[in-house]
């Protein structure tokens, strides 16, 4: 399907070469490695496909996933790279345009092409997700339609009342809303920033407002990580108490008991490394409200309320454990 | 401590927040990579070290209210991080020494473990 639109999209950049969307930090293995070296790069790198490159850097051959998995199952996954790599490369030059990229991806059916200068010499690669990358650079804009979210806004048990108090939740009518609308990790937290400036601004405790902050943060950086869609953060100050509501309308979750256990987690390992994904979003959330409820069911989304009371607690700054 | 000393121990470079370092002082500091952590067990006016540099240190540290971050095993750290720092007025400083040895250089000279909660 991607191919259909990006064969459209294509009359609109004739003069798209190469060089403006292949990846340029190619990651690229020697012919003398084993093919287990290929194995952990494409994990750690999290990609499918890595070029073997000559002491010359020229490209002599290439290593699929595909190629991973067969020397598993062939239990080979010692041998050396050179032995099992497909060595007739296609391969793109950096001059090279829109079209003619696509045309071979449509005759190879190959996931991935190397993309080399006129000496043989690797300077890039070229994924589908690359050219889309591109061209949605291109366009200037990202427009995403989640066809599940209308369908779950208008589910009133998750959506329209408390999951506390199970009023009705006016959220027109929140003092503070934020639109989760990113899928970048880099990006989470700017929600829960803005709402602690917003409590500070409101002359709320800071030690209130920086429980709330945590804990939206922690709701924040899992509607990025785990939904695969956008969310909303609202915020209710009331007399006594502050209330947040965090709401996306993605994936949901399946056990919300084993996912409250601290150290669960189903964080890929790219999120790992960004310093969250260690299976403590949800017990974080807990330590730091008076009371927490989360409702989600695998496929609705996901809607954590929670509340914090005005009135000091015992432990102010550590919260406890709920 | 001032974070002029804490700089001076470590052999840090200042990236960020130079001219509040004779003035802004720390009593403890958590020493992770993950920011979850972080989050469960921070305290507000301590040092934040780690070796981690996506933005969500920042994030993190403007949440708690972190006034100062301590990036180890670096030379350097993105650019886009520094930025952030200076947006958000906080003091980033950058040191090659590992978690450990910075860790213990500064416990020597006095610096507090944060009162960790307990897990539950």
């Amino acid at each position: 399907m991607i191919q259909e639109v990006v064969k459209k999209v294509q009359e609109f950049f004739p003069d798209l070469k190469v060089s403006e969307f292949m990846n340029k930090s190619v990651v690229w293995i020697n012919p003398g490695r084993k093919l287990l070296h290929v194995k952990e790069i494409m994990r750690i790198k999290r990609i499918s496909g890595v070029p073997v490159v000559d002491e010359n850097e020229r490209v002599i051959g290439i290593v699929s996933l595909e190629d991973i998995i067969k020397a598993l199952e062939g239990d080979y996954i010692e041998d050396p790279v050179e032995k099992w790599m497909t060595k007739n490369v296609i391969t793109l030059k950096p001059d090279d345009d829109l079209e003619k990229t696509i045309s071979l991806f449509e005759k190879y059916g190959y996931g991935r092409f190397p993309v080399v200068d006129e000496d043989g010499k690797l300077v890039g690669i070229v994924t589908k997700h690359d050219i889309l990358t591109g061209l949605l650079v291109k366009l200037g804009t990202i427009y995403l339609h989640d066809a599940r979210r209308k369908e779950v806004l208008e589910n009133p048990k998750f959506f329209d009342r408390s999951l506390i108090t199970e009023e009705v939740i006016d959220k027109k009518g929140a003092d503070f809303s934020f639109h989760i609308d990113y899928f970048d990790i880099n990006l989470a937290g700017i929600g829960a920033s803005k709402l602690k400036q917003f409590l500070l601004e409101k002359d709320i405790d800071e030690r209130i407002a920086r429980r709330v902050a945590i804990a939206t943060y922690e709701a924040e950086t899992n509607v990025v990580i785990h939904s695969g869609s956008d969310g909303y953060i609202y915020c209710f100050l009331r007399d006594d108490q502050i209330v947040v509501r965090v709401e996306d309308f993605g994936k949901g979750i399946e056990n919300v008991e084993i996912a409250m256990k601290e150290g669960f987690t189903t964080a890929p390992d790219h999120i790992r490394e960004m310093g969250f994904g260690a299976g403590m979003g949800l017990p974080n959330m807990k330590r730091y409200s008076d009371k927490m409820v989360i409702v989600s069911e695998a496929g609705k989304g996901v809607v954590v309320e929670m509340i914090f009371f005005k009135e000091g607690r015992e432990n102010e700054t550590q919260g406890s454990n709920g | 401590m001032y974070l002029k000393e804490i700089v001076e121990k470590v052999g840090g470079r200042v990236l960020s927040g130079e001219s509040k370092l004779d003035s802004v002082m720390v009593e403890s500091a958590a020493a992770s990579d993950l920011m979850s952590e972080v989050l469960a067990f921070a305290e507000p006016s301590m040092l934040l070290i780690t070796g981690l540099v996506s933005p969500q240190v920042v994030r993190t540290a403007v949440v708690v209210g972190i006034p100062a971050i301590l990036i180890v095993r670096h030379e350097n750290v993105p650019e886009e991080l520094v930025d952030l720092a200076k947006m958000n007025d906080l003091i980033l400083v950058v040191t090659p020494l590992s978690m450990f040895e910075t860790c213990g250089r500064l416990y020597m000279e006095g610096l507090k473990p944060v009162k960790r909660g307990k897990l539950s």
